[in-house]
């Protein structure tokens, strides 16, 4: 079975139907043919012998009739009144040139010419034939001149054979008939374990590892659906491990983040105030100063990503759906991250009913990672199309590899691990999983030497229409909805 | 003389850096390191401003929020942990009137301390506006209703006024977190809603049903004086 065909259960189940029936039928057939061929040869040699001795007989009563005194016709006529009595067989008596027969339908002619030249040649034999329909063994003989022929019928032993047979026929067909129900019987009882496995097999790879089949039995089936559970045992167990390791590792990451923000929070906020002094600082102090605010941004922003990914992966994330228009939004997050100098931004009003603070980390993730390693000419866009709103961030950069593409996603993964750029290496993880979470994707695009193409993509809101203002007063400022939270994870 | 403000905080560097950087900024600053503490000090004020931590052993922020609040309207500006929680909606529904997120720097905190302040005082002299059944005296900061006098927080004040003086206007959350709350982008909208919320429970008849203030669904609030 080709492994592209569909899967059909109940296939096996007539093949094992039909190869009982066929063992069956045809180990039923040989015997029913034996048996018929040996008891339709003994039947017919007994036959024959018996015809035989009959004739014999016959034949030396014939000569003792025939050397008699009387004139020959006599003779003849008083030797078929004689066998004529005894049942069994007509008689047909050629002397002379003249025929006599004991029955009306009985003629010497119609023996069989082979027969009548071995008669003739005085040999005592033996043939069969059919006339009128009736099968007949003729035994022929010549005694003083005279041709004898006992027409012995066999229509009966024929008749008998006949029956033989049909009941052998029958006999075979409802073995054939019995062997299917027992094949079918068998196959079902057999197979069931199979189903049972499959289905187990099924549940386990949906996921549901605690699917055990039942064991206990001491056949081979019951062997196998003790590997059977023990593997599924394995996997349970393995997996458990697994998200086990998983959940301790994100714990730990989490109180790692947790811990460090207090002291994080009192650097930084020496570090703003350290930084207002930096002018008035001796030479020799105020450049490891400056290095110290720098190192504290960074220190900033790798724990507050830590705990934004922490959080992220506790599914403690509360989605605020508000209407946002991505135009206006990435226009304020570029200006308040101070980048309006360094990127194009265009594209037409695009309203999504959507988490404006996560968009606003996509963005700025994007937008930030596009000019830390795209450099110069980032452009960002925003639109709407049929498969919903987008933003693109695009730059002119050195482009990423595709080894690098596969990876770009992934936890503080560098495309250049000379490079220790400002990020905390988790910008885009985090962007993606807040894309993930408001139901959206982010695609890229790169060229070795041509450029990136980041594209956040948001599904087709609802409320993607442009509200209206309502009421009898003139609006001041843009258009927001009613704040709406809901906490998903 | 110096604007007085009560920072609570209870990590020692958190709390000198901070009293430290406001103190250069020209406040004359007490502080506490626990709830308890904080309210004591509180008792022996007065203050213009309390800068106050969610997370305090003892007595919580919000346990101070709540308790601060019914013996004065100061400014309260809450140190949350994160934006995002619920945390932030908790303090300001129980009355607290802007939040900082940590880690902060202090030029934030300053620009927010100002901010909330600046509301609460140096209004310019204006005449007492009457809406429907409100009468709002800018001079005296003080609503009133016939005979009853309706106690506001500095900031639903701010709001109330900002919405009464150009009635059936419809303002959008951004124009309002600029003109009440001095964000010129990217303000918190929940600040709007939630304090758009505490103001009708004090002056709507039926705070569910409200008439006076109503919200323009997609665009923002507005303040009907028939209603």
């Amino acid at each position: 079975m080709s492994a592209r065909s569909p899967i059909r259960p109940g296939r096996l189940r007539r093949r094992l139907t039909i190869a009982f029936m066929l063992v069956a039928g045809l180990s039923g057939a040989a015997l029913a043919a034996g048996s018929y061929l040996a008891a339709r040869e003994s039947r017919l040699d007994d036959s024959v012998e018996r015809a035989l001795d009959q004739s014999r007989f016959n034949l030396e009563f014939a000569s003792s009739v025939l050397a008699s005194p009387q004139s020959r016709t006599e003779a003849v006529r008083q030797l078929l009144d004689a066998l004529e009595r005894r049942s069994g067989f007509a008689t047909a008596v050629r002397v002379e040139g003249q025929d006599f027969s004991s029955s009306i339908s009985i003629r010497p002619a119609q023996a069989p010419p082979e027969l009548v030249a071995q008669v003739r040649r005085g040999q005592l034999a033996y043939q069969r034939t059919e006339f009128a329909g009736v099968p007949y063994l003729v035994v022929g003989g010549r005694v003083s001149g005279a041709e004898l022929y006992f027409f012995f019928s066999e229509a009966q032993l024929f008749d008998e054979l006949g029956q033989l047979r049909t009941i052998l026929l029958v006999g075979l067909a409802l073995l054939v008939l019995v062997a299917g129900g027992v094949g079918t019987l068998v196959a079902r009882r057999t197979l069931a374990p199979v189903a049972e496995a499959s289905a187990a097999a099924r549940s386990l790879a949906e996921g549901l590892l605690a699917t055990r089949l039942p064991s206990g039995g001491r056949d081979e089936f019951g062997a196998w659906a003790a590997s059977f559970n023990e593997m599924a045992e394995a996997l349970e167990g393995k997996i458990a491990a697994l998200s086990e390791a998983q959940a301790r590792e994100r714990r730990f990451t989490s109180d790692v983040a947790h811990e460090l923000r207090t002291p994080v929070t009192a650097l930084v906020a020496e570090a703003s105030l350290l930084s207002v002094h930096l002018d008035r600082m001796p030479p020799e102090a105020r450049r490891p100063a400056e290095l110290v605010v720098a190192d504290i941004a960074r220190l900033r922003r790798l724990v507050e990503d830590l705990m934004e990914i922490s959080r992220l992966d506790a599914g403690q994330g509360a989605v605020r759906l508000e209407l946002v228009d991505l135009a206006s939004l990435v226009d304020a997050t570029i200006r308040a991250r101070g980048w309006i100098d360094r990127v194009r931004v265009q594209g037409a009003a695009a309203v999504v009913e959507s988490d404006r603070r996560r968009l606003e980390q996509i963005v700025a993730n994007l937008v930030g990672n596009a000019l830390e390693h795209g450099g110069r000419d980032v452009a960002v866009q925003t639109g709407a199309d049929d498969a919903g709103a987008y933003v693109e961030v695009e730059d002119q950069g050195g482009g990423i590899t595709p080894e690098q593409l596969e990876r770009i996603f992934d936890r503080f993964y560098k495309a250049d691990p000379s490079r220790t750029g400002s990020g905390s290496g988790l910008g885009l993880a985090i962007a993606l999983e807040n894309a993930r979470l408001l139901g959206g994707d982010i695609e890229v695009w790169s060229e070795r030497g041509r450029g990136s193409r980041f594209t956040l993509r948001l599904p087709p809101s609802l409320a993607v229409a442009q509200p209206l203002q309502s009421g009898d007063g003139p609006v001041a400022g843009g258009a927001q909805d009613e704040a709406r939270n809901r906490v998903g994870g | 003389m110096d604007e007085r403000v009560l920072l609570v905080e209870d990590d020692a560097s958190i709390r000198e850096v901070a009293a430290l950087g406001l103190t250069q900024a020209g406040f004359a600053v007490t502080t506490a390191s626990d709830g308890r503490q904080g309210l004591v000090e509180f008792r022996q004020g007065p203050f213009d401003l309390v800068v106050l931590d969610v997370m305090l052993p003892e007595l919580d922020g919000f346990e101070v929020c709540r308790e601060i609040r019914r013996e004065s309207r100061v400014p309260i500006v809450m140190l949350s942990a994160r934006s995002d929680t619920v945390d932030v909606v908790v303090g300001l529904e129980l009355g607290a009137d802007d939040y900082v997120t940590k880690p902060f720097e202090l030029p934030e905190l300053v620009a927010r301390a100002r901010a909330v302040m600046r509301r609460s005082g140096e209004d310019p002299p204006e005449q007492t506006l009457v809406v429907g059944t409100l009468e709002i005296d800018p001079a005296g900061f003080e609503v009133r209703r016939g005979d009853e006098r309706i106690e506001l927080t500095a900031t639903e004040f701010r709001l109330l006024l900002e919405l009464a003086r150009r009635p059936r206007q419809v303002f959008t959350r951004e124009l309002l977190l600029e003109r009440v709350w001095n964000y010129d982008y990217l303000g918190d909208s929940r600040l709007v809603d939630v304090a758009v919320q505490r103001l009708r429970a004090k002056v709507e008849a039926d705070p569910k049903h409200p008439t006076l203030l109503q919200t323009v669904r997609g665009v923002g609030y507005r303040l009907d004086p028939s209603g």
